[in-house]
């Protein structure tokens, strides 16, 4: 681990009985950068994510966050990430501003009411302190989610798909949500299917498939490295090598349950 | 630099007061619960001159008992697992258990509310009315049994994931007390008598009536609170070995 290194992930395998979701990954997630995890589905990224978070406990393997190692110190671990899981649910009768005020105090984050209407301002959800987080829109509740994930100002912040089902208008603007978290130094880890996604935000990405990290780099230093072969420019449409095409000569054309 | 944990107590405050405030969001469901014992309370006027009043205030209060342990606990419980509510405060850095005792203290706080709605409606209505140690001990014996049938929803919500099923289940126990432990307590037959007096509901319903009276309290009554905490013990540990925080 180099003192760069806000997420350490060494060896990590995850078994669901006899199936194994995650076999002997590793990666790290540096200060100041967006990583992102690709990989078809049933990949292993939410199983990876979900070991990160603590929800799982892996078979085998190491997980460092901001020097805590997640076995011995999880509390630790998890008070340094913030999370924005896939399906993101909360409790349907309480309000907006309600549930910020219960995971500000879960995470010891002392905010007046006050403060936290400014924060919902800052979304531009003000006027929804006082709604249900079921009677927000798709783009509405992903916002108040990446608020609450962020409410502590965590290292590092996982997000799970983070854009699915946004419309582009919603998405552009999670995006630089996401951007500006990496421009205050701290480092973000997602997982995405949208290839679109990972060129415009990631610094560096994972492809993951069968429970293994099959390629690791740059968006654009992953095309370089992938554009001469064979299976790419087999799979790639109108001529240009994108991400895409390198991604489905890596991971295949089969359609995955 | 050291990451900072939140306090214990900053915790359980946190969640108790979002807890509450879900509980008192959901006053149809309380006022559900409530129903039955009140229409016994009732419909039974005319046996607290022939049998006792401690008879229909005990068997009001554990109706209200079991419908907060099987449909308010267990629905609830089902229902936040299946919605992702548990595995979203699980990523916080707090420990499993807190969010448990926060929503077992909710449910504590409602059975009290539950034996003390009966207390009042048995006073004003029935005219029922208990001596200061036999209301404390009441009290006392109400958390017993509730922590019973909060161990059976456990054991419950611990075995079947799917919150549709849950609900099914608790509803079909429910009615199993209702039609065989209440009712079955005036089917004359020695042998079904003295299995509903040990069951799960006749040893909650004997150690309220004979907390109601505490100078008639005799071997049964101890007999009937060690046989509860012990089904409440099997229900606990068996429910927390079998429960799972998520439904995936």
């Amino acid at each position: 681990m180099t003192a760069d290194n806000i997420l350490t992930v060494d060896g990590l395998s995850v078994s669901y009985g006899k199936f194994n979701a995650v076999q002997n990954v590793s990666f790290s997630v540096r200060k100041g950068e967006i990583f992102g995890l690709l990989g078809p589905n049933g990949a292993g990224k939410t199983s990876t994510l979900s070991a990160v978070e603590g929800l799982l406990k892996p078979q085998a393997g190491t997980i460092v966050v901001d020097g805590n190692d997640a076995a011995s110190k999880p509390l630790h671990a998890r008070a340094s990430l913030g999370v924005q899981l896939q399906s993101t649910s909360f409790q349907n009768e309480l309000f907006v501003i309600e549930v910020l005020q219960l995971y500000a105090g879960i995470y010891g984050v002392p905010a007046s009411k006050n403060d936290l209407m400014a924060t919902l301002r800052e979304i531009n959800l003000e006027d929804s302190a006082m709604k249900k987080f079921g009677e927000l829109s798709g783009g509405q509740q992903q916002r108040v989610s990446l608020v609450i994930a962020t409410i502590h100002n965590p290292r590092l912040v996982l997000l799970d798909e983070p854009t699915t089902g946004l419309d582009p208008q919603s998405r552009r603007q999670l995006w630089e949500r996401i951007e500006a978290i990496r421009e205050r130094g701290h480092a973000v880890l997602l997982t995405t299917h949208s290839m679109e996604e990972a060129e415009s935000v990631c610094d560096r990405i994972a492809i993951i498939d069968h429970g293994r990290v099959i390629a690791i780099d740059t968006p654009q230093g992953m095309i370089d490295k992938h554009k001469s072969d064979p299976e790419v420019i087999a799979v790639s449409r109108r001529g240009r090598i994108t991400l895409e095409d390198v991604f489905i000569a890596l991971t295949g054309k089969a359609i995955r349950s | 630099m050291e990451t900072s944990i939140p306090k214990i107590s900053t915790v359980l405050k946190t969640l108790l007061r979002a807890d509450f405030t879900t509980q008192w969001r959901n006053r149809r469901a309380v006022i559900l619960t409530l129903i039955v014992p009140v229409i016994i309370l009732a419909l039974w006027k005319p046996l607290v001159r022939e049998i006792s009043g401690p008879f229909v205030l005990s068997n009001s209060i554990t109706l209200g008992l079991i419908a907060t342990g099987l449909m308010g606990y267990s629905n609830a419980i089902a229902r936040d697992r299946d919605k992702g509510i548990f595995q979203r405060l699980r990523v916080a850095p707090i420990s499993s258990w807190s969010i448990m005792t926060s929503r077992l203290l909710v449910q504590m706080a409602m059975i009290l509310m539950i034996t003390t709605a009966v207390f009042v409606v048995g006073n004003s209505y029935d005219q029922v009315t208990l001596t200061p140690a036999g209301y404390a001990v009441t009290y006392l014996s109400a958390l017993v049994g509730g922590a019973l049938y909060l161990g059976l929803g456990q054991m419950i919500v611990g075995r079947i994931q799917n919150p549709e099923t849950v609900n099914s289940t608790v509803r079909l126990v429910y009615f199993l007390f209702v039609m065989g432990g209440m009712l079955g307590q005036f089917y004359h037959n020695a042998e079904f008598q003295n299995a509903v007096k040990w069951s799960p509901y006749g040893t909650v319903r004997t150690i309220l009536a004979s907390g109601m009276e505490p100078a008639k309290w005799n071997n049964d009554s101890s007999m009937a609170l060690l046989v509860t905490l012990g089904y409440a013990l099997v229900c606990a540990v068996l429910g927390i070995k079998w429960f799972k925080w998520n439904t995936k």
